[in-house]
């Protein structure tokens, strides 16, 4: 019996810490990755905030009216995820549409928050600021829906995190979309 | 919060004092061993353990509480945003299954189809059946029959806006109604209303289509999806409508994007049944046939006397690929000419081909530029067969040569700036150019064909240089996938100067119409590629057809020479025939005597004969709308050349005369009563077409955001909880 309790208590204490370990990573990455995006701006190329990482910072998102911000990753495959947003698409240039992509259980948590009208910031790696305003916000069906790239205006920028924010299954078809659309250009470099 | 409430009262009663008695006799000696460390602090332990599992309770509360709490709050706004969700936000397949059967008869150089569509509605309300569907782009549609029960409702041609009309009224009457109206040359919308409740509506389509013929086989294919193409232009709505349901906007070139881009969907989203057709082929080729196959599908082939029968071994195909079929007759025996006749409605109509032998080659050095997409609709297995189709094609390059390769997706990027030697060195960079190519971006055609084609223009001051004489060739290779095809046709035609344009098919469902018509206005030819194991062979043809062409400035003369005649011809002005093709010719008030002479230049500016004697043509059928489509084509053509609207009246009245769908005239079909009271609501279904198989969608999945964190949390602190809880227990029930 005690041999049982013992085998529960060492799995349900290995399940918690990695149930703890996510979140933990996920802040634990951002301040690595806060040195590694201020690298990359120095030196205009990228770099990777840990020698074995696959994924590097391409922009810094702000959201000043939640006083959040955080360094967002290319590409969106599920291990960088972990560390950060990704970047699902644009950020060649200065014009195209712009998806990020982020968890809802760490980085994107806040995003429930947003209400139409917030303001966005992405900082490129040129150090100038895009301010965004958001535009709607919406549920999708992600097995019915698709994201049509090519018809995306250019000045917009999408978030994406899973939805319902508290839900426990991690494999659920909803999705919040935050639809924001460009202000004009902020040239003035941010610090 | 209900769930916790359990938990926590199911915890509360685990607490108390179990009887002894309950315990199982094995373990009584490893608690009485445990028993002398706890005795002393027996009831310190006891308290502290209590509070952590009390504490435990809590958080496990705490983060299983949301889940229910949000199981109310539900996701009632995204109703009406999705395409096939519910008010609930819950997932439904498309209340129709559609199921479709081919029947393709061959006589000849005609294949005449009846096609079935059948729209079997699961649903327990009446639902309106919407389907966008390709044909071959050859395709004459001539006929319109819709199956209720046991109703028969003949179809008939009406002028376009009228048939529209037509179907509505009859839609909002209440009865059975069916319509198909011609988007583009081989894109066409199938419109069913009124479907009863679990029953069955079928629409039948009678097409017939010219056999393809070059190099001694003859190709048919048929295709069963449509790519999902690229809308070049700003939206013409401002809202964001390319969200709903995957259907594209209107947009400043192409204002009919809406209608033809239906949602596109893989085969695992349909219902198992539904998306299938079953085919059959029954080929009277008029000549013994040596081999019947196919690059696109298993074939189950069966022979009775000289008419060869063709099913898909499979039995019913997936629609998310063409069926592609050829037969071939024995060695020695392909024909080089051939001529039909039939009389219909008073008039003669005959149907002659004839192909120019081989000629002897004269190589002259070339300026070869290959123009590859590299847009998002290529990504997947398309992608592979155009690299691999590159590659190909560079190796056809002897040195004297010069080339260039030009790739585009929302811009163009040309691998030189101008086209350059075929030096090794340059070969090779070309080729690894050319492996690392990746598709993603926009299709946007139009700036790449304008580098490609003046490419050349700039290079002329330079070539003076060296006088030998170079033949100028741009081998496009692409899917189609765009919707704006008209005004890329006037744009070769504007810049092509003395080059020649030929277009290669990638992919398991190209846009064939863009592919035929490119390579026409281009003066080259075109050849399409099923997948990576048959690309050798029509690739080969290709870039040996295209060393030279075999015969220039054709000119055809019809017995009889009146100037009536010659207006009745069709192509009226033939064009440059390459190595295995054959010359087409159709016309109108001719009967079968005399004899028909070809004439035509060969390459070492010899002159070239031949004569066909009328009197030997064989029955055809369905002449008359070959003849009246090829008339529609060449009024759309002049129309175009001249930048003028076309004449819609000449092109209506020849449509409705032979009974012809063209982009003017549809069909509609309307029962004469009532089947619907007007109570009753009527649902729109939007059937969704299948992605051509092996290729990724344009549209982007939303990918995974979610993380096992809330979940693993849960159920460690639920363990901890029950561990705590059965240590109590233990303890308790042996002090």
């Amino acid at each position: 019996m005690s041999r049982l309790l013992l085998l529960l208590i060492t799995s349900s204490a290995t399940l918690l810490v990695f149930g703890l370990w996510i979140p933990l990573k996920a802040v634990v990455a951002q301040e690595l990755l806060e040195i590694a995006w201020a690298e990359s701006q120095a030196r205009q190329t990228a770099s990777r905030p840990w020698p074995w990482a696959d994924t590097w910072p391409v922009a810094k998102l702000s959201m000043p009216d939640l006083g959040d911000s955080m360094i967002v990753l290319a590409g969106v495959h599920g291990e960088s995820l972990a560390f950060g947003p990704g970047q699902m698409m644009g950020g060649r240039g200065p014009q195209g549409a712009v998806i990020i992509a982020g968890h809802r259980d760490t980085h994107f948590r806040p995003l429930k928050y947003l209400e139409p009208g917030n303001e966005l910031r992405l900082q490129s790696r040129d150090g100038s600021w895009q301010s965004y305003r958001v535009h709607e916000t919406r549920i999708v069906d992600s097995r019915s829906e698709f994201i049509d790239t090519r018809q995306l205006p250019e000045d917009t920028l999408l978030l994406v995190t899973c939805y319902p924010f508290d839900s426990m299954d991690p494999g659920g078809p909803l999705r919040y979309v935050v639809e924001a659309r460009s202000q004009q250009t902020d040239t003035v470099a941010g610090l | 919060m209900m769930f916790s409430a359990i938990l926590s009262k199911h915890s509360a009663s685990l607490f108390c004092p179990a009887s002894p008695s309950m315990a199982p006799h094995g373990y009584r000696r490893v608690s009485s061993q445990m028993g002398w460390l706890s005795a002393r602090r027996k009831p310190r332990v006891q308290s502290i353990m209590e509070g952590v599992s009390l504490w435990l309770a809590v958080l496990l509360m705490l983060f299983v509480q949301p889940l229910y709490a949000e199981a109310s709050t539900g996701s009632e706004d995204s109703a009406g945003v999705l395409h096939f969700v519910n008010a609930k936000g819950q997932w439904q397949e498309p209340a129709l299954v559609l199921g479709s059967d081919f029947d393709v008869r061959v006589s000849g150089l005609i294949a005449d189809s009846r096609l079935v569509r059948t729209f079997r509605n699961t649903s327990d309300q009446w639902r309106e059946g919407v389907f966008v569907f390709p044909l071959p782009e050859t395709a004459s549609v001539y006929g319109l029959t819709m199956k209720v029960g046991e109703r028969t409702i003949v179809g008939e041609v009406q002028p376009r806006e009228e048939a529209k009309k037509t179907y509505e009224k009859a839609r909002d009457s209440g009865r059975h109604a069916a319509t198909v109206e011609q988007q583009q040359p081989n894109l066409f919308t199938t419109r069913v209303a009124n479907i009863p409740p679990g029953a069955t509506v079928s629409v039948e389509l009678n097409y017939q289509q010219l056999v393809g013929y070059q190099d001694g086989i003859f190709e048919l294919s048929v295709p069963t999806t449509l790519i999902p193409r690229y809308m070049p232009g700003e939206p013409l709505a401002t809202s964001s409508q390319q969200w709903k349901g995957g259907w594209a906007v209107p947009t400043t070139e192409v204002p009919d994007a809406d209608s033809i881009s239906p949602f596109t969907v893989d085969v695992a989203d349909v219902a198992v049944d539904s998306h299938r057709a079953s085919l059959r082929f029954t080929i009277d080729a008029g000549l013994p046939l040596a081999q019947v196959s196919s690059p696109s599908h298993q074939l189950a082939t069966e022979q009775d006397g000289g008419v060869v029968t063709v099913k898909p071994q499979a039995g019913n195909i997936v629609m998310n690929r063409d069926f592609v079929l050829r037969w071939q007759p024995f060695a020695g025996q392909e024909p080089g000419a051939a001529v039909f006749q039939q009389r219909w409605d008073g008039e003669d109509y005959l149907l002659a081909m004839v192909v120019p032998g081989r000629a002897g080659k004269t190589r002259l050095p070339r300026e070869l530029t290959f123009v590859i997409d590299t847009s998002g609709s290529m990504a997947g297995e398309s992608i592979r067969q155009a690299r691999e189709a590159l590659q190909m094609g560079l190796e056809t390059l002897a040195p004297g040569d010069r080339f260039n390769v030009i790739q585009f997706n929302s811009q163009p990027h040309a691998l030189f700036v101008q086209p350059e030697m075929a030096t090794p060195n340059n070969l090779a960079r070309a080729r690894h150019y050319v492996s690392q190519l990746q598709a993603d971006g926009g299709t946007e055609m139009a700036p790449a064909l304008t580098m490609a084609l003046q490419s050349h223009g700039r290079g002329v001051g330079e070539l003076a240089e060296d006088a030998s004489p170079r033949v100028r060739q741009v081998v496009f290779m692409t899917d189609g996938a765009v919707g704006n095809e008209s005004a890329l046709f006037g744009q070769i035609r504007r810049q092509l100067g003395d080059q020649r344009l030929f277009t290669v098919a990638i992919g398991s469902a190209p846009n064939r119409h863009f592919m035929r018509e490119a390579a026409r206005w281009g003066r080259g030819s075109y050849t399409a590629v099923q997948d990576l194991a048959d690309i050798s062979g029509p690739l080969a043809r290709l870039f040996t057809a295209m060393e030279a062409p075999v015969l220039t400035d054709i000119e055809v003369n019809w017995p009889g020479q009146s100037v009536s005649t010659q207006d009745d011809s069709f192509p009226q002005r033939p064009g440059d025939l390459f190595q295995g093709e054959p010359l087409l010719q159709v016309v109108r008030g001719v009967p079968a005597a005399g004899e028909l002479s070809v004439s035509g230049r060969l390459p070492g500016g010899g002159k070239w004969q031949q004569s066909l004697d009328l009197q030997q043509a064989a029955s055809g059928t369905g002449l008359h709308r070959y003849w009246a489509r090829e008339k529609i084509n060449s009024l759309l053509d002049e129309a175009r050349v001249q930048a003028q609207e076309p004449d819609k009246e000449q092109i209506t009245r020849l449509a409705v005369e032979h009974s012809l769908m063209s982009p003017y005239t549809s069909f509609v079909a309307v029962d004469a009563t009532p089947a619907r009271d007007l109570e009753s609501a009527l649902l729109k279904d939007n059937l969704p077409t299948l992605l051509p198989a092996g290729s990724q969608s344009g549209m982007t999945r939303y990918p995974q955001t979610a993380t096992a964190a809330p979940l693993l949390v849960a159920l460690g602190l639920f363990g901890l909880m029950l561990c705590v809880a059965i240590a109590m227990m233990q303890r308790r029930a042996y002090p």
